[in-house]
């Protein structure tokens, strides 16, 4: 009977029917959109924030001054669990020379590092890592070098040495000697201004360091910390300890990468790690404030268009009421069409939303999205929610009417 | 002696300062068809609404069926009218877009379980079997309250009320409608009160009250 009932009042009744469904079809259309985007969004936002440069920091674990890490092992850090959330890194030998050029001579930092090296990992595809990929803001006058004793010599240090393009530089360290010429001039409008950079194993001969590195920064893409990312590992269950380290805290990925280097320490760089953390969750509260919006303001319209609904249908409530129906049989009829059209409401919406998401993606991120699995069950749960809190007020409504005076009318 | 159906001690129903019935007592016996009288505004409305359970007295005494209705909660009373009570309205008050069987179903749903078997002999029984597929709107004004005759009692009510069942029908049809619930009364036995302005119609009764400004005033046993 129920059947009966909502059968044929949705179909003499149709204008009001399809009013609700759009009202909850473009509810759901739209948190399917923002959802489905949402992830993509954090994505596309976390790699443009890796230019913001590294955001882990691998050091030698032993004591100031004394250790070093070795070259060799690079290649394993683009084997960990997180290595496919590793977007790059840069290894880095210090050493303080005397360098001299155009009759100037000036004590400073010479580091070897990677440019853009080309790194065949076994079983792994093909990367290329170095400074050029995690520090993209540097801006070269000139070119990179490209020789082994080529090198960029940061801003200030080339206009107190009175060097430019094709200039020779030369530096000694407790009597090594070497020379680079001075491919291109480097404003990073940082402390790397006042170094040179040169290739790695070119300052490793000269340093007499072969195969070591004084540090590693690393760029991953990282989760927002939250208080359980925070936590001391150590203090943590087995299970907990498993959930911290498959979830891609910028902690958690910098113990992966730490435990393929031997004797290396990692650090999160936090100034970094924080603001990409904050800039994120931002941007996720937005996406879910401008979801939950778009929910209300369907559950508004559901609303609006229940109430013009139920004055209509007044008569016949007042009806049910004098023939015996108590509030749940009432309560049972109106939440009943409720459903039925907010589950239609939900799976049109879910198809509309997911075209919206696919042409937002396209259009300005050029790129094509997949729609994740759970989408599905979220869109109807939200269309449920949103006809829910829609009814509210026009249920409230229709248990209220007296029979006895709308019938007498 | 027969247990009085309805039974009010000082039954009153106010709104506001509006006084609508002002302290009456009535018994109807079980099986009686008492007919209420009088002009718009006199009480009797008033009357069949709280009878009916369909409105709560302001003060007073009220039973029916043993039940005192001014004890009930919402949901009491709404069990109560479904339970014990048919109403038959002047405006009929169809569910348009339901047809004549499935608007008598409407009744055993609220009641317990739909038996479309069942609402079609009701329709059979005021002869409407011819016109069960038909929607209210295909329907005419005698039909129509058929149809409400039905409707009320398909769940065997022990109190068949009426709002001024035959006010919006012509001669011939308010004859046949009576009729109908004459042979209905004798066979199921229910008590019948029936709201009417007309004279004629009210002598269908056992007995007939007068109400004036919420006042009985008159009483006339027209048969034992």
């Amino acid at each position: 009977m129920l059947f009966r009932i909502l059968k044929n009042s949705f179909l003499k009744r149709p204008k009001a029917v399809v009013l609700v469904f759009i009202s909850i079809a473009m509810g759901a259309a739209v948190a399917t959109a923002f959802l489905g985007i949402a992830g993509e969004v954090s994505h596309k936002m976390a790699l443009e924030l890796r230019s913001y440069g590294a955001n882990i920091l691998l050091e030698p674990a032993a004591v100031e001054g004394g250790g070093y890490l070795r070259e060799t092992d690079l290649p394993k850090i683009k084997t960990v669990f997180w290595k496919y959330n590793i977007t790059g890194f840069a290894p880095y030998l210090f050493g303080v020379a005397d360098l001299s050029a155009n009759g100037k001579k000036e004590r400073a930092v010479v580091s070897g590092t990677w440019f853009a090296k080309q790194l065949e990992v076994p079983g792994e595809e093909a990367s290329v890592q170095g400074i050029r990929g995690i520090a993209p803001w540097w801006e070269v006058n000139g070119r990179w070098p490209e020789g082994p004793d080529e090198a960029v010599v940061g801003a200030s240090l080339a206009k107190r040495l009175n060097v430019g393009l094709g200039s020779e530089v030369g530096a000694t360290v407790r009597g090594r000697a070497a020379r680079f010429r001075v491919a291109g001039v480097v404003t990073t409008g940082g402390f790397e201004e006042e170094q040179l950079f040169a290739p790695l194993v070119t300052v490793q001969d000269f340093l007499g360091k072969p195969g070591q590195v004084s540090r590693v920064l690393v760029s991953a893409l990282t989760v927002p910390m939250d208080d359980f990312g925070r936590k001391d590992p150590n203090s943590m269950s087995k299970d907990e300890y498993e959930k911290w380290y498959c979830t891609a805290y910028v902690t958690s990925v910098a113990k992966n990468v730490e435990e393929v280097m031997a004797g290396s320490r990692a650090k999160p760089i936090w100034q970094i790690a924080s603001a990409e953390g904050a800039l994120l969750k931002k941007l996720n509260a937005v996406m879910l404030l401008l979801t939950v919006l778009a929910l209300g303001a369907s559950a508004s319209a559901v609303s609006t268009s229940l109430m013009a609904s139920m004055a209509e249908r007044s008569s016949e409530i007042a009806l049910m009421k004098a023939m015996g129906a108590d509030r749940f049989q009432v309560a049972a009829i109106f939440l009943g069409e409720v459903l039925i059209v907010s589950t239609a409401g939900g799976f049109f919406g879910y198809l509309a939303g997911n075209q919206l998401a696919a042409l937002i993606s396209h259009s300005v991120f050029n790129s094509a999205i997949a729609s994740p699995l759970w989408l599905f069950p979220t869109a109807i749960v939200s269309a449920f929610l949103v006809a829910l809190a829609g009814s509210v007020a026009p249920l409230r409504r229709a248990l209220n009417i007296e029979a006895v005076r709308v019938l007498k009318g | 002696m027969t247990v009085p159906t309805i039974q009010t001690a000082g039954l009153t129903k106010g709104y506001g300062d509006i006084c609508a019935l002002k302290p009456l007592d009535l018994q109807v016996a079980e099986g009686e068809w008492l007919s209420v009288m009088g002009h718009s505004g006199s009480g009797k409305s008033t009357l069949m609404n709280l009878v009916g359970g369909l409105d709560r007295p302001s003060g007073g005494s009220l039973s029916v069926g043993g039940q005192d209705l001014s004890a009930l909660s919402e949901d009491g009373l709404a069990r109560f009218r479904r339970e014990f009570v048919g109403i038959i309205f002047q405006q009929h008050h169809l569910v348009p877009y339901l047809s004549a069987v499935e608007n008598v179903m409407l009744s055993q749903y609220f009641h317990s379980v739909p038996d479309e078997a069942e609402a079609r002999l009701a329709l059979e029984r005021v002869g409407l079997g011819h016109r069960l597929k038909n929607r209210p709107g295909e329907l005419s004004g005698g039909e129509q309250q058929r149809v409400c005759i039905a409707r009320a009692i398909i769940n065997s009510p022990k109190l068949l009320l009426g709002d001024e069942p035959t006010g919006n029908l012509d001669h011939k049809s308010t004859v046949m409608v009576l009729e109908l619930l004459k042979e209905l009364r004798a066979e199921d036995r229910f008590t019948v009160v029936l709201v009417t302005h007309n004279e004629e119609v009210a002598a269908w009764g056992d007995r007939t009250i007068y109400l004036d400004d919420g006042v009985l005033v008159r009483e006339e046993r027209l048969r034992s």
